[in-house]
């Protein structure tokens, strides 16, 4: 389903810094020219595969490359090395609202973002009332989301990511979002995704919902695999080494 | 491979639809002329003109249809030059996008380019308003208009493509361009008419595909005659380099872009 072969993601962290025109100047007479190397490798020689139906669960430290790793998957970034290989359709739901107008009424946004999204409009067109239905906000319908709350948007944006019937799923931490009574709602509908039989990928710092829902994890630091393997030996070492 | 461009295009119809949907609610809202503006604005776009220059280039362009020689010219320029631009910028401005879902990168400028193409469309009445109101000569050769028009939207694409793609690494573009253009505007003959430069330039300003399509529109609208072959070949010639050294440019880059955020 998901195959990585010798993965690597490098960035070059150079670029960051702005190029002016006075600094290339000044270095052009610099004698003793330094050549930093700035290479900065978010993942490095990265391979596994996960097999349909297997839910995985990505574990470590801030800036270890679980968030890169995830993007490598879904295709919004390609690897400096190495392959992906994917079979099925993705459902990225990395972060919510990836091109909401905030111009556009709440229903011009369920069609835009559903096709940013990948959705035909077919499908949207079915599953319209049942977006609405979920997200409460029927009688905003037709406002524009610059005034809506950040909750409101939240809610709206969760509506329209969840309704696939996805055949890969790739999370990161967004269980709930919204009130208590829809973050209730929205743990819920993550569950009986992640739990319906499709391939996850699933990201999250809450070790207690990956040993939940995860058939396998794997372990990220530094962008290298420290360990892949059974969920609860490897959480309670990740636990160990973090609290130790 | 074709086969595999075919399917990708359609897949992304729909969102392609949606963007240029969204970017025509967004652009005339909350205004009361709302859509009148793109015939509008032509329309007094032109005048102005028309009232500044008419006089200027009478001597050399005399029998000449002037308001439909200005405004066959201005639409055509004002399409490329609106299209390339807001295609420039269409790849750092929905960076926020890029870097969350996979979309392919080819759709923001294209979709810019379609959408101006719908006010290009639009700004058409007003032309043919003018045409009719004075009297310049209606034939069957206005079939051959929309090749133009074609040619007119590859080269565009082209443009947008390359400059969409220079942009991410250098920002500066935005500027450089915008002075390009202004150049680019005086370069074209749309108010004036190439005759009154010296036999050397004209040559030089024919090499201008821009002027190549203002040149083949004016041929049917003011004179009634059949561009010549010549003219066929040039303007499709151009329009397909252009469009393919485009997306070959943006094809070899777009993985980059995303480093640049």
């Amino acid at each position: 389903m998901i195959e990585l072969k010798n993965v690597s993601m490098k960035f070059n962290l150079g670029i960051e810094k702005t190029f002016y025109l006075k600094e290339a100047f000044i270095r052009f007479f610099q004698f003793n020219k330094r050549k930093k190397s700035e290479d900065f490798y978010a993942l490095k020689n990265i391979s596994f595969k996960v097999k349909k139906g297997e839910v995985i669960g990505l574990i470590g430290s801030n800036g270890a490359g679980k968030s890169t790793l995830l993007k490598v998957v879904s295709g919004v970034m390609k690897p400096t090395k190495g392959k992906v290989i994917v079979n099925g359709v993705i459902s990225p739901m990395i972060e919510l609202g990836a091109g909401f107008d905030t111009e556009l009424t709440a229903r011009e946004n369920i069609y835009l973002n559903g096709a940013v999204l990948g959705y035909s409009k077919k499908f949207l067109d079915e599953k319209f009332d049942e977006i609405v239905e979920f997200s409460e906000l029927k009688e905003f319908l037709d406002v524009p989301v610059k005034n809506f709350s950040s909750g409101m948007t939240a809610k709206l944006a969760f509506s329209i990511a969840t309704v696939v019937d996805p055949e890969i799923l790739i999370v990161d931490e967004i269980l709930s979002v919204g009130d208590i009574k829809f973050q209730e709602k929205s743990k819920k509908k993550m569950m009986e995704l992640i739990k319906g039989g499709t391939t996850v990928l699933y990201v999250s710092h809450s070790l207690e919902s990956i040993k939940d829902l995860c058939t396998r994890v794997i372990w990220l630091e530094h962008g290298e695999i420290v360990k892949i393997g059974d969920t609860e030996k490897i959480c309670d070492e990740y636990y160990n080494k973090q609290m130790g | 491979m074709i086969k595999n461009i075919i399917i990708n295009f359609k897949k992304y119809t729909f969102l392609m639809n949606q963007m240029i949907a969204r970017d025509f609610k967004v652009k005339y809202k909350r205004s009361v002329l709302g859509v009148l503006w793109s015939l509008l604005y032509p329309l007094l776009m032109m005048s102005v003109m028309a009232i500044v220059f008419s006089q200027m280039f009478k001597f050399s362009m005399e029998g000449v249809n002037y308001l439909v020689y200005l405004m066959s010219g201005l639409v055509i320029f004002n399409y490329f030059s609106e299209a390339s631009n807001t295609a420039m910028t269409s790849i750092v401005s929905n960076f926020s996008l890029l870097t969350k879902v996979y979309i392919p990168k080819y759709i923001f400028p294209l979709s810019k380019c379609l959408f101006v193409g719908i006010n290009f469309l639009l700004s058409l009445i007003p032309l043919l308003l003018i045409i009719l109101l004075t009297h310049a000569p209606i034939s069957i050769y206005y079939v051959f208009l929309p090749y133009a028009f074609i040619c007119l939207f590859l080269f565009t694409v082209g443009i947008g493509f390359i400059m969409s793609a220079i942009s991410v690494f250098l920002r500066d573009m935005f500027y450089i361009y915008g002075i390009l253009l202004t150049i680019w505007n005086y370069f074209t003959p749309v108010f004036y008419d190439i005759s009154i430069l010296p036999q050397k330039l004209q040559f030089l300003f024919k090499f201008n595909p821009l002027y190549q399509y203002i040149t083949f529109v004016r041929t049917i609208l003011l004179d009634a005659q059949m561009p010549t072959l010549q003219s066929f070949i040039w303007c499709g010639s151009s329009a397909l380099i252009v469009c393919l050294i485009g997306c070959l440019v943006f094809k070899s880059k777009q993985d980059k872009f995303i480093y640049y955020v």
